[in-house]
């Protein structure tokens, strides 16, 4: 049994030093003399050598085979070719050019015992051992001491050193590979999140592109349902003035009343979203004209006195006399000013809204402010109360009614007249409300003017044809112009219209724009190319919002547009006397 | 790779090895000696093994061609300090370092070079006194 106590991997000439030291190393300390010692390390030098030169790398065991007569065992061990003429150099007949038969043979003879077995499928092995002098033996338990006490000895040569330093260079190296390697996978991170932002951004962009899509379509349908509940509201309002001039019991007439009353409500908030759905679309004029601000609060004053129900609250128009006039939409101004107060009003349980004017160093702008003791806006909310369909939450506010759709409006209406609004507000102390707008605002609307209707004839009763495909339109507007002297026809398409028109040749046309089959456009464009009804004054009525170039095309043929919203007997008898009498 | 040094002294090359030479150290000096020879026209040679306490067949080798290589170009070569052990398992190895003259130390290496060299010299001079 040999129990190993060191081990060295030849493969290397420096390999060859260190394991001639460590066998002399061994030798001195199992207690060989110094001719042995040399003896061991020479041998050991010898073998290993064998190895180093031609077998490339193998590796040296120094073992203790232990008891009475204790062995230093000596394995060198290779895989490489083998030694083709072991049997000459044993025999001490082979010629080494470096002296290595001379090794070999001379090895045999500094040993106790030399074997040695070679092949070129398993390489050599060397198995060389000596009796160690050591009274007693060695006994197992002796071997760990003697293993603890070499690696104590280990010296540390320079070559260690360098191969110590060479092992930390290598690791420093392999360190500084892993941290390349690190910072590659890093970057290649980075490059990947670089694409994933990249990816995102596209996707905003899509996501941007859709959302205008979205906010076109949601204008389109505001304007186009508008105009769709426009028809039946107008129908309900103006079937209920009606009402009110017949012979009603008085509780038919309050109910009448109530009825026209939300009817009213509901075409105000139409006019809201259409407003609005106009602006955002961009087919809102401005009507510019020259007006005094004094007047415009005066008329606001008329206007909204009425609304004044709480007996708490005071509605102040301040003095505004020596202001220069305007140049702007008195119309649109009056809007923003009346959205500004009847806010006011909702959310003012006492005290008082003051209404006032101030105008710019420079003469430039004037600035109108609503100012009131309300409940006030939170800070936090006073930007979102110009965005659409937004209300503020609370008590308060809850007992409102409304649609969220009156201060974005005057945003829009401001900015159109080329000003601005902003809020200043303290929760429970109240808010004021301003609209800076210019005093002269950019030419960029005109006066309409009235084209000149074609006179009809004098001398018999006035005859009136209706082109509307609604039964309910017709029967308004009959009723609106019906009166001594009237003699009213209808048709429900347009064909059928052109036809009564020939054959009746009547003194007006009231004609709607929208019609199944031939619209109105068409209709006018027949009924003016033919000579028999060229000459009779067509007033186009309609329910669609129509831009500034529809409007003048109308123009150019028909003698006036109506709003159906705008329908009222008045209108009517007025349209009808302008036609007739010129 | 580690080189010994080579000290010239007068006509003479001095090597005291006093490392562990591993095979291309020996082969090394080897080169260097016989350079060596050449650039100082050095006459001998000694190398000073006192410290090795191992000379194995191919340290063995390279010393008996060193001193053969010297001969060759005109320079005696004395091995000195061989350890005893050293020597002995030199024999049993069966390498015998024909070729290679020794001496005990560096002194009587000197010694015996110096005769080798200028022996006939100073006999001559010591004639002309």
């Amino acid at each position: 049994m040999t129990i190993g106590i060191s081990s060295i991997t030849l493969a290397h000439d420096h390999d060859l030093v260190a394991a001639r030291q460590r066998a002399r190393q061994i030798a001195t300390t199992l207690g060989f003399d110094a001719q042995d010692q040399t003896r061991i390390a020479t041998v050991v030098s010898e073998t290993a050598r064998n190895v180093i030169r031609y077998a490339k790398s193998g590796k040296i065991e120094f073992g203790i085979a232990p008891g009475d007569v204790a062995l230093l065992v000596i394995t060198v061990t290779d895989r490489g070719p083998g030694i083709a003429d072991l049997e000459m150099i044993l025999a001490g007949k082979y010629v080494s050019k470096s002296g290595m038969g001379i090794g070999i043979t001379g090895a045999r003879r500094l040993m106790d015992d030399f074997q040695i077995t070679s092949s070129s499928d398993n390489g050599t092995t060397v198995r060389m051992s000596k009796i160690i002098p050591r009274r007693g033996g060695i006994r197992p338990d002796d071997i760990e001491r003697i293993s603890r006490e070499l690696v104590r000895q280990t010296p540390q040569s320079p070559l260690d050193e360098l191969a110590d330093q060479n092992t930390h260079l290598l690791k420093a190296l392999a360190d500084l590979q892993d941290r390349q390697s690190e910072l590659e996978g890093l970057n290649q991170e980075l490059e990947d999140t670089n694409r994933g932002v990249l990816a995102l951004y596209a996707e905003l962009d899509e996501k941007a592109v859709s959302l205008r899509r979205a906010d076109t379509l949601k204008t389109r349908f505001l304007s186009d349902m508008g105009h769709e509940f426009r028809t039946p509201v107008n129908s309900i309002l103006a079937l209920t003035r009606l009402l009110d001039e017949a012979d009603l019991s008085a509780q038919a007439r309050k109910q009448v009343s109530l009825i026209r009353r939300a009817a009213e409500d509901l075409e105000s908030l139409l006019s809201d979203l259409l407003d609005l759905a106009k602006i955002e679309a961009g087919k809102v004029d401005v009507r510019e004209t020259a007006f005094e601000v004094n007047n415009l609060f005066s008329a606001l004053r008329g206007m909204l006195r009425p609304l004044l129900l709480n007996r708490s609250v005071a509605l102040i128009f301040e003095d505004t006399e020596g202001f220069p006039p305007m140049v702007s939409d008195e119309g649109k101004i009056s809007q923003i000013l009346r959205n500004f107060i009847s806010n006011a009003l909702k959310f003012t349980e006492a005290g008082e809204i003051r209404v006032s004017a101030s105008l710019s160093d420079d003469s430039r702008f004037v600035t109108f402010s609503v100012a009131d003791t309300g409940i006030g806006i939170a800070p936090e909310d006073q930007e979102r109360i110009f965005e659409e369909f937004t209300q503020i939450d609370g008590p308060l506010q809850r007992r409102q009614k409304g649609t969220g759709l009156g201060l974005p409006l005057t945003r829009k209406l401001a900015a159109l007249l080329g000003g601005t609004v902003r809020v200043e507000s303290l929760p429970g102390i109240g808010s004021t409300f301003f609209a800076s707008l210019p005093v002269q605002v950019g030419d960029t609307g005109k006066m309409e003017e009235m084209p000149e209707g074609t006179r009809p004839e004098s001398g018999r009763s006035n005859r009136i044809l209706i082109i509307d495909d609604d039964e309910t339109a017709r029967y308004t507007l009959g009723s609106f112009a019906s009166r001594p002297g009237i003699e009213l026809f209808e048709a429900e398409n347009g064909l059928d219209g052109i036809e009564v028109a020939r054959r009746e040749k009547p003194d007006l046309i009231m004609l709607d724009l929208m019609m199944p089959g031939i619209g109105g456009h068409e209709v006018l464009e027949r009924l003016k190319d033919d000579p028999q009804t060229a000459s009779i004054p067509v007033v186009m009525i309609t329910s669609r919002f129509i831009n500034e170039d529809e409007r003048h095309q109308i123009l150019g043929r028909a003698s006036r547009v109506i709003y159906k919203g705008d329908l009222s007997r008045e209108l009517v008898t007025s349209v009808i006397d302008e036609a007739v009498k010129g | 790779m580690q080189r010994i040094p080579i000290l010239k002294m007068g006509p003479y090359l001095l090597v005291s090895i006093q490392v562990d030479m591993d095979d291309r150290t020996a082969m090394a000096l080897q080169d260097d000696l016989m350079e060596q020879i050449v650039r100082h026209r050095a006459r001998g040679v000694l190398i000073d093994i006192s410290a090795l306490d191992v000379v194995d067949s191919f340290i063995g080798r390279m010393l008996a061609d060193t001193a053969a290589m010297a001969r060759v170009l005109d320079a005696d070569t004395v091995v000195v300090g061989m350890q005893p052990s050293v020597a002995i398992t030199l024999v049993e190895l069966g390498l015998a370092l024909t070729g290679v003259r020794s001496a005990l130390n560096i002194e009587r290496g000197m010694d015996l070079l110096r005769s080798r060299i200028e022996g006939p010299g100073i006999a001559d001079g010591h004639h002309e006194e």
